[in-house]
């Protein structure tokens, strides 16, 4: 699904995506200062693991993905953790393909990080409970946006794929409940136990 | 970072360690019995693609077959003129996955072997002597059944060889397709650590830049 294989999808698609994943990359690589580190390798290594488990829904398969927590965690350096565990999980298990990194980059971390940012006003001084509703959407959002994006890049490879989309935005949406479900409880826990972890909840002046 | 972090993500790792060791994967089986090319694709860790495309192409990647799963994944062509093939899985999804089989799979009448020409000639040599001794021993020939043609004799034998060995290996070549798939306690492990790895050296990165920076150590 969100892990594309080698020889799906056409080279223009493999380029404009390699583009806009390495400019993801240089943006998160420049926001990632001493004190971002270890949380970015923390939510890597959770989103590496946390992505390898699949459970069978229809005639696909879907895993967790994770966007929504990281963008809402990290921001633009969402890019990096990302990177970081497609290209583990390739090399490792081949899961993807090592020419669609860049694609499925940013299929899984651009979602994340737009719609955290656009979330940002309404989770600006809220309450816990409120911050983990807000981020229950802005993951099952993300999720669809990854859906829209795996569609885009198969649309525009081939037209063979279109009607196959169907399926997989229908297989999409148990898994938009679930990411809902977590990262809502994530980020709640979060914001009541260690709000300044999430950036989005900080008034921008204050972040370093 | 916190220690709270931390317990979170040993729990994440403990969910995906004691939950089902499954990956997201597509794979696909082939067998080849006889003239009969079968077998099923499955996403590793469970479940089985059902209606998808199968095609399978010939050496010169010209398209010989098309054809869907079934509900059990599988699929089966039984045409197949010996030869070499690709078998390939498309779930449309974005999940696609290819498997050849070599022309050497195959075996039966429509292909006899190379090795086989010697094997079917050597018989042949001790006829004629055979022939002379029973001419020269009896005039009435004892013969109760007619000697079975070696060559035809060679075929039955090799094609039910085939068979069974087809039918032996079959387990073993799906056990193979499992675990090559399987996630490994020591991959994941190795992954983390590398997670680790880079952490330690872009903060080492950081530290220095700064230290120079500032022309202080922190």
């Amino acid at each position: 699904m969100a892990h594309i294989p080698d020889g799906v999808l056409s080279l223009p698609v493999i380029a404009a995506g390699g583009a806009g994943a390495a400019i993801g990359l240089a943006l998160g690589l420049r926001a990632l200062d001493e004190r971002e580190i270890p949380k970015t390798a923390i939510l890597a290594a959770v989103f590496f693991v946390a992505s390898l488990v699949a459970v069978p829904v229809g005639p696909s398969s879907v895993h967790v993905l994770l966007g929504g927590l990281m963008g809402l965690v990290l921001g633009v350096r969402a890019f990096a953790a990302v990177f970081i565990g497609l290209v583990l999980q390739a090399v490792l298990f081949g899961f993807g393909g090592l020419s669609t990194l860049g694609v499925d980059t940013l299929n899984m971390a651009l979602p994340g990080v737009v719609l955290a940012s656009l979330a940002r006003p309404l989770l600006l001084g809220a309450s816990p409970a409120r911050a983990g509703v807000v981020a229950a959407v802005v993951a099952a959002l993300a999720v669809f946006g990854t859906a829209a994006g795996v569609s885009a890049a198969l649309a525009l490879s081939s037209s063979d794929y279109v009607p196959a989309l169907k399926i997989i935005l229908l297989t999409y949406l148990p898994l938009a409940a679930v990411e809902a479900v977590i990262t809502g409880f994530v980020v709640s826990f979060l914001a009541r136990v260690k709000p300044e972890i999430l950036p989005v909840l900080q008034p921008p002046e204050i972040r370093p | 970072m916190t220690a709270r972090s931390i317990v979170l993500l040993a729990m994440l790792l403990n969910l995906a360690m004691t939950g089902p060791a499954a990956a997201h994967r597509l794979k696909l089986f082939v067998t080849v019995e006889g003239n009969t090319v079968s077998g099923y694709a499955f996403f590793i860790g469970g479940g089985r693609p059902q209606g998808v495309a199968v095609t399978i192409r010939d050496a010169a990647n010209a398209v010989v077959h098309r054809g869907t799963t079934d509900d059990a994944g599988g699929f089966a062509w039984s045409a197949a003129p010996p030869g070499a093939y690709t078998v390939s899985v498309d779930t449309g999804d974005g999940h696609a996955v290819s498997e050849k089989i070599s022309a050497d799979r195959f075996a039966g009448p429509a292909a006899p072997s190379p090795a086989a020409a010697p094997a079917e000639a050597a018989p042949e040599q001790p006829l004629p002597q055979k022939a002379a001794a029973e001419k020269a021993a009896d005039p009435a020939p004892a013969v109760v059944c007619a000697p079975p043609d070696p060559a035809a004799l060679h075929r039955e034998v090799e094609t039910a060889v085939d068979r069974a060995l087809a039918r032996q290996l079959r387990p073993l070549i799906e056990a193979q397709a499992q675990a090559e798939g399987r996630l490994r306690f020591n991959d994941i492990m190795g992954g983390i650590g590398m997670i680790v790895g880079l952490a330690g050296a872009g903060m080492w990165a950081a530290a220095r830049r700064r230290r120079t920076d500032t022309g202080t150590p922190p």
